[in-house]
């Protein structure tokens, strides 16, 4: 995902750990460093404000613990 | 920032290097092959390879999942991306790999409808936004980026979305491992194993690394502290004469991975036969394609392609530098005819290439 711009969108090369805004359907807007992005978050459901998710290519792959 | 800062602490940075300072045995070189070009990134542009004794040697892997992608795949992209009712879309790194006929953002310059995308999701969007464009999304990447082409393909066969279809070149991190353990001359004792693959995969497909070829194995996080951690727990083993898979990314990987990421991965993808890949040549069973029963999202089943083999520049070493058996300033063109701004190897193009990476932060230390 984009929130990393100086690095490869390939591979996500430092964790994108994003905070979850809000929910909508199998998306979920994330916050990290100020700025928001859009992600599926069919793969970590279910997912509630508050959670921090690994973001890439617009999709969370885990939940951070 | 949260969850970053923690992890480039100079003190505990210095206490790390202490530590591996005293575990390296005086003499003897310990080499360590970073798989991902996650890692090769964070070690050039934190300086990490600085921080470590002499008798500590990286070597950088094949992780880099746009350097692996052979020219005769960039090639049949273009194809793609030239076909009047295509509106091809990638991630940026690709736009500028050269394949046998330039790159794609050379066809685009010629008028072919090339766009660059964060996720194919972004790609499923255009799709239904554009019913009378054929958008085909240029998937590439190992177990990290696969499930969200995967996630994507079925979103958009429930959704019934047609004009969406993704020429697949996702590749797996196992098969090249075991090619590069089995290449003859190549001296390698540990590995920093990838940590976002790992997240998907979990830790079990590197248990063969440790089994049958005797190497410890951390799965590690990709901060400067994480790559040193890892080092220390590398070294630990080999002192101890344990070989192990040991976690240092226990904060997101699990020893079974994501079970439901791999379950969208089965459901859209099988493993190919076979599979090129650059500098390593043909791996059997190392790359995925998109299952029959998807055949309508599969752009290789809807679209025509040349599938021309292409050989490498002869300038080029990357191969050589994909398995460690150079370092990119060792390679003739390195700095000079290939750069970032015009590459001729993959390796130079991709902020996570091998090349790139050196050249960008690294160059300096050594006289090229």
């Amino acid at each position: 995902m984009s929130l990393e711009p100086e690095h490869c969108v390939t591979c996500s090369d430092e964790a994108v750990a994003a905070t979850v805004v809000a929910v909508e359907g199998p998306n979920a807007t994330v916050e990290a460093d100020g700025r928001r992005e859009r992600v599926g978050i069919e793969l970590v459901e279910p997912v509630e404000p508050g959670d921090v998710l690994l973001c890439h290519a617009g999709i969370a792959l885990e939940k951070l613990r | 920032m949260k969850y970053v800062d923690e992890f480039r602490d100079g003190e505990l940075a210095q206490k790390l290097a202490r530590e591996i300072e005293a575990l390296a045995e005086p003499g003897r070189e310990v080499k360590i092959m970073e798989v991902c070009g996650g890692h090769t990134h964070a070690i050039y542009k934190h300086g990490v390879e600085h921080l470590v004794p002499d008798e500590v040697d990286f070597v950088h892997g094949p992780g880099c999942p746009v350097c692996v992608i052979p020219m005769g795949r960039v090639d049949d992209a273009i194809a793609l991306a030239e076909r009047p009712e295509v509106m091809f879309t990638t991630f940026g790194d690709m736009l500028r790999v050269p394949g046998g006929r330039g790159s794609l953002l050379e066809a685009k310059a010629r008028g072919a409808d090339v766009r660059m995308v964060y996720s194919p999701l972004d790609a499923l969007e255009l799709a239904r936004r554009n019913p009378d464009r054929e958008v085909v999304f240029f998937a590439i990447g190992f177990e990290t980026t696969a499930p969200a082409t995967a996630l994507t393909l079925l979103r958009a066969r429930a959704e019934g979305v047609r004009n969406f279809s993704a020429f697949c070149n996702h590749v797996t991190i196992g098969p090249p491992l075991r090619a590069i353990l089995d290449s003859p001359g190549l001296r390698l004792d540990a590995f920093i194993a990838p940590g976002h693959v790992s997240t998907v995969i979990g830790t079990r497909p590197y248990d063969f690394i440790v089994e049958e070829y005797g190497r410890p194995v951390v799965v590690t996080a990709f901060e400067p502290l994480d790559i040193l951690q890892a080092v220390v727990m590398l070294l630990r083993q080999l002192r101890e004469g344990r070989c192990e898979v040991e976690n240092q990314y226990t904060r997101v990987v699990r020893r079974d991975g994501n079970p439901r990421a791999l379950a969208a991965l089965e459901e859209t993808m099988e493993l190919r036969d076979t599979f090129e890949w650059r500098g390593l040549g043909w791996i059997e069973r190392s790359a995925l394609r998109i299952r029959p029963e998807l055949a309508d999202w599969d752009a290789e089943a809807r679209f025509e392609l040349p599938g021309d083999r292409v050989e490498d520049p002869k300038a080029c070493q990357c191969g050589e530098v994909l398995i460690g058996a150079i370092k990119p300033w060792e390679c003739k063109v390195f700095g000079t005819a290939c750069t970032p701004e015009r590459p001729i190897g993959t390796c130079m193009v991709s902020s996570e290439g091998a090349c790139a990476a050196y050249y960008n932060y690294g160059r300096l230390a050594v006289p090229v």
